[in-house]
Order: structure tokens, then C-alpha cells, then sequence
């Protein structure tokens, strides 16, 4: 479904990524990890369309979307929670969501829409009227990643989810993730918390200096040496 | 005096509904492309020019001489966006503003070639009442209630439309907008559109009040400006509130002392609040 090939990208002079290959399929959980400065976050904006990859190409659907601009990238069917949400702090949690269903498909289904989020985010039901910058740092990931579903996308990108949140919240926001899975959507995932997005996962990449160093179903994943070793603390 | 200066208190409440709609494209535009749009003036000035070419010197009526000086005004501020601030979006902010000084020379120096330096006004008498000892002009309640209704629409649309939200939140972040899928540079053309639009309407407003001259837009640019930082740049509730106190301290500062103590202390509000709230009346601020 999601198809990124040989994908390299520089911000400016200095080269982070270095002919990246990932995949995500069809209902599909996939996570990226690797430590800070891997180039993560870089590969969900490349995709995204925020940076334009220097060469390599990306495909949704067998189109291909690496010359798009951002808000046709989004049209086409994925959406985004970046990195610490970046939700709308002076738009109330209602615009917030409302935002969410931009995309010319999915502003018909506004009103049943956020009814369907409202019943899995009962909370932001109760806060609908309030600035979103008044909610706390769970709610407003909550916030983010619902405004990322308002759309009914078929990839879902999460950015660090887990990024400056309290442990019991980080499970809280893991739960959710574990949640949008069952729904059915294809995920992908970059995470710092290893052990937490492995136990989501279907396929997992590990990311090193802006390169691919090894990848595999999540059963393969864990048996690695050096992932053990590294990564998980065995 | 008492009575002098409830006088001066209307005209400036008048004047401040005014000085509100000039700001609030300059503030839009702003809060929008993070640029400050040095030619403002200058676009209601080619507005006053408009109108006073068609009632004067053609004699279509004033009314529709106003509507064809909106439409001129927003297809310049259309052609100002795609001709100097387009190309330069990707540069430094700098750039962007030299620019706009550039479109402001170049407006009125071509206002001085073809009009000359006089001052045109369309001449109208219009009546005036009172409401016990305070006088109110017609001429400039008709633009208070021009400029208001117009605000009041600008708030429907910035809030109940989908175009409306996705300005508010390119306000807000404007990569995160476009992961919204909101075509960021569609959201900048419309704020032109707009800030053009609103630009004509107080043309449409300051006509019957002040007659034009070449240098005309200058000063209009610049108590723009003032309403903008005044307000907390880019807050278009702050905006509002700042262009009533502007309007205020002009009018009733020029009857305590004279018209251009009057003028200065709306300067020495801007000192005071860059000094002691650099943020602006309802600014928020931000962190180096």
C-alpha cells in the first residue's frame, strides 16, 4: 500500500537519510525505531511532503505521491500526528476535530464522524467547547490522534506518540494506538520506547545514522542479537 | 469642557470602528504570512483615488463607485501578493518587506504622476445630530456602521466556514495546517483577497471624511502598524480593541491638548506597551 523506495534526504548540506526502503500494508502496524537523530522523524516528513526527498521514490496505491505537496498527500488517503501532537492550542477541541475532516472526503461525514470519536474519546466529548491548549499533555495527544482519524484515513503516520508524557500516560497512549490497530487502520509508527511499540507491532525497522539496519516481522525482530543487546536490554 | 470631551469620546469610539477595519486586514495578513504589509495605506489610497475619479470626474454615483473601488482593491492586493510576495515566501522575512516598501514607493509616486500633489475630495455635506450635547457627524457613522458590519461578517466567516478555520489555524501553524491538508499557499492568496477587499471597504469609509493625496497612505500605514503591535501582532481580538483605544486617546487627547499632541500620544501608548507588554494588549508571549 504504502511503498517508500530508495529514499535519501539532506536538510541543506548534511545528508540524513540514506536510501531508505520501508513498507507498510494493508491493516498493518509498522514501527520504525532507532535511537535520537536516526532520522525517524525526518522519514515521516519526507513521506508527508513537508522535505523532498533528494532521490528515491514513494507510491500510495501504486500512485506516486514524492513530488506532491503536502495537502495532496494528505487528500489521498493518510494522516499525520506529529510530534507532540501539535494540536491547535487557541482553536476549541471541537475545531480541533473539525479540522481533521479538511480533506474534501471527509467533510460530508463531519457531524456522524465526530460522534464515532466522541464515543472512543468520551472525554474530548466533555471538553468540546474548551481552547485546546488547556487540556493536559495525554489529552492533548489524545486530541492529535483523533484529529488525525476525523478523516477515516487508510495509513495513519504517529510521530514519537510517547514523547515527554508521564509512564502512566505513555500506557494510556499505547492503549489508544493498540485501539486505532483493532479498528482495522494500517499504522506507522516511529518510537523511542521500544519494548512498548514492539508489542503493537507487526513489522518493525530499526533505524541507525539514516539507514536501514535491520528489519523483520516483530517474532524475527526480537530474536536479533543486536537488537536484544541494544534496544530491548537483554 | 465635560461636553467637548464626550464629543471627542464619540468621535473617537467613530473613529476607533474606523481605524478597526483599516487594521484588521494589515493584522490578518500578518498574523497569516507572518509579514507586515508596508503598502496597506497606499491600497485604501488607490481606493480614495477610484472613488474619486468615478463620482467626480465620470459622475457614476458614490455607491457604486464604491463597490468598483473594492473589486480594484482586491484584485491589487491579489496582484501584490502574486507579483512581490509570492516569489518571495521562501526567502527572509526581510526580503518580503523591502518588497512592500518597493509597492508603496511605486504607488505613490504613480498617484503624484497622474493626479499631482493636490488634495481630491468628493465633497459631501452630510448632516448632523445630536444626542444631547454630543453631536454625531453622518459622515462618520455611516463608515462606523459600514466598518462594524463588515467585522461582524468577518467573524462569521473566520469562524463558521471551513476556509475560515483553515486561516485561523495557518495563524496558528502553518505546517501542521498543511498536514491538515490545507493548501497553504491558497490560505496566503485568500488572505490577500481579503485584506484587499477590506482595504477598498475603508476607502469606501474614509472617503466621505478625508480628502486623498499622494502621501496619503503613509499615515495610515503606519497607525495600521500601531493598532497591529498595539493589539499583540497577529490577534485580531487585540487589534479590535486597540483600534478604539487609539481612536480614543487621537480624539480626546486632540481636545484636551491639540490635534497633534493628540496624534503623538497614540506613540507614546505605542512606547508604553513596546516597553512595558511587548507582547501586545492580548499577545501571547513567546519564548526566544
Amino acid at each position: 500500500m504504502l511503498k517508500v523506495e530508495g529514499i535519501s534526504a539532506s536538510y541543506g548540506k548534511f545528508n540524513v537519510l540514506f536510501e531508505i526502503s520501508i513498507e507498510v500494508g494493508q491493516k498493518s502496524t509498522v514501527i520504525t525505531i532507532g535511537p535520537n537523530g536516526a532520522g525517524k522523524s525526518t522519514l515521516l516528513k519526507v513521506i508527508s511532503g513537508l522535505l523532498k526527498p533528494t532521490s528515491g521514490n514513494i507510491t500510495l496505491h501504486g500512485e506516486r505521491i514524492d513530488d506532491k505537496e503536502p495537502y495532496q498527500i494528505i487528500e489521498l488517503g493518510i494522516s499525520v500526528v506529529p510530534e507532540g501532537g501539535r494540536i491547535f492550542s487557541e482553536l476549541s477541541v471541537y475545531e480541533n476535530l473539525k479540522i481533521g475532516t479538511y480533506v474534501k472526503r471527509a467533510r460530508k461525514i463531519l457531524n456522524r464522524r465526530i460522534l464515532e470519536i466522541f464515543s472512543l474519546f468520551p472525554i474530548l466529548q466533555e471538553r468540546q467547547k474548551q481552547m485546546a491548549g488547556s487540556l493536559s499533555g495525554g489529552e492533548r495527544q489524545m486530541l492529535a490522534i483523533a484529529r488525525a482519524l476525523m478523516s477515516q484515513p487508510t495509513i495513519i503516520m504517529l510521530d514519537e506518540p510517547s514523547c515527554g508524557l508521564s509512564p502512566l500516560v505513555v500506557k494510556n497512549v499505547f492503549k489508544l494506538v493498540d485501539r486505532i490497530k483493532a479498528e482495522g487502520y494500517s499504522i506507522l509508527l516511529v518510537e523511542q520506547n521500544v519494548s512498548r511499540a514492539l508489542e503493537l507491532a507487526d513489522y518493525a525497522y530499526l533505524l541507525e545514522s539514516g539507514r536501514v539496519q535491520f528489519s523483520g516481522k516483530r517474532e524475527d525482530f526480537v530474536q536479533n542479537p543486536y537488537v536484544k543487546k541494544s534496544y530491548l536490554g537483554m | 469642557m465635560i461636553i467637548l470631551l464626550l464629543n471627542a469620546f464619540a468621535n473617537g469610539i467613530l473613529y476607533g470602528g474606523v481605524l478597526a477595519l483599516l487594521a484588521f486586514g494589515m493584522n490578518l495578513i500578518f498574523g497569516v504570512l507572518n509579514v507586515i504589509h508596508l503598502a496597506y495605506g497606499q491600497c485604501v489610497m488607490v481606493g480614495l483615488y477610484v472613488i474619486y475619479v468615478l463620482t467626480v470626474m465620470l459622475g457614476i454615483p458614490l455607491l457604486l463607485s464604491c463597490l468598483i473601488a473594492i473589486a480594484v482593491s482586491s484584485i491589487l492586493g491579489v496582484l501584490i501578493h502574486l507579483l512581490t510576495v509570492r516569489p518571495l515566501l521562501k526567502a527572509q522575512l526581510l526580503n518580503q518587506l523591502i518588497a512592500l516598501v518597493g509597492v508603496m514607493i511605486v504607488l505613490e509616486n504613480l498617484a503624484l504622476a497622474i493626479f499631482g500633489g493636490d488634495f481630491l475630495a468628493i465633497q459631501l455635506i452630510f448632516p448632523v445630530f445630536s444626542v444631547g450635547n454630543v453631536f454625531i457627524k453622518i459622515s462618520m457613522l455611516i463608515p462606523f456602521v459600514c466598518s462594524i458590519v463588515t467585522l461582524a461578517f468577518l467573524w462569521l466567516f473566520l469562524n463558521k466556514t471551513y476556509t475560515g478555520l483553515a486561516i485561523r489555524a495557518v495563524v496558528q501553524d502553518t505546517e501542521t495546517a498543511s498536514l491538515m491538508a490545507i493548501n497553504t499557499k491558497r490560505i496566503y492568496l485568500i488572505t490577500f483577497v481579503i485584506g484587499g477587499i477590506l482595504s477598498g471597504i475603508a476607502a469606501a469609509c474614509l472617503a466621505p471624511i478625508y480628502s486623498v493625496h499622494p502621501h496619503f497612505g503613509s499615515a495610515f500605514t503606519l497607525t495600521a502598524f500601531v493598532i497591529v503591535v498595539v493589539g499583540g501582532c497577529g490577534n485580531l481580538v487585540g487589534g479590535f480593541i486597540a483600534s478604539f483605544i487609539i481612536g480614543i486617546i487621537s480624539q480626546v487627547g486632540g481636545v484636551i491638548f491639540t490635534t497633534e499632541i493628540g496624534e503623538l500620544l497614540v506613540y507614546v501608548i505605542l512606547m508604553l506597551v513596546i516597553l512595558f507588554r511587548p507582547q501586545g494588549l492580548l499577545g501571547v508571549r513567546v519564548k526566544a
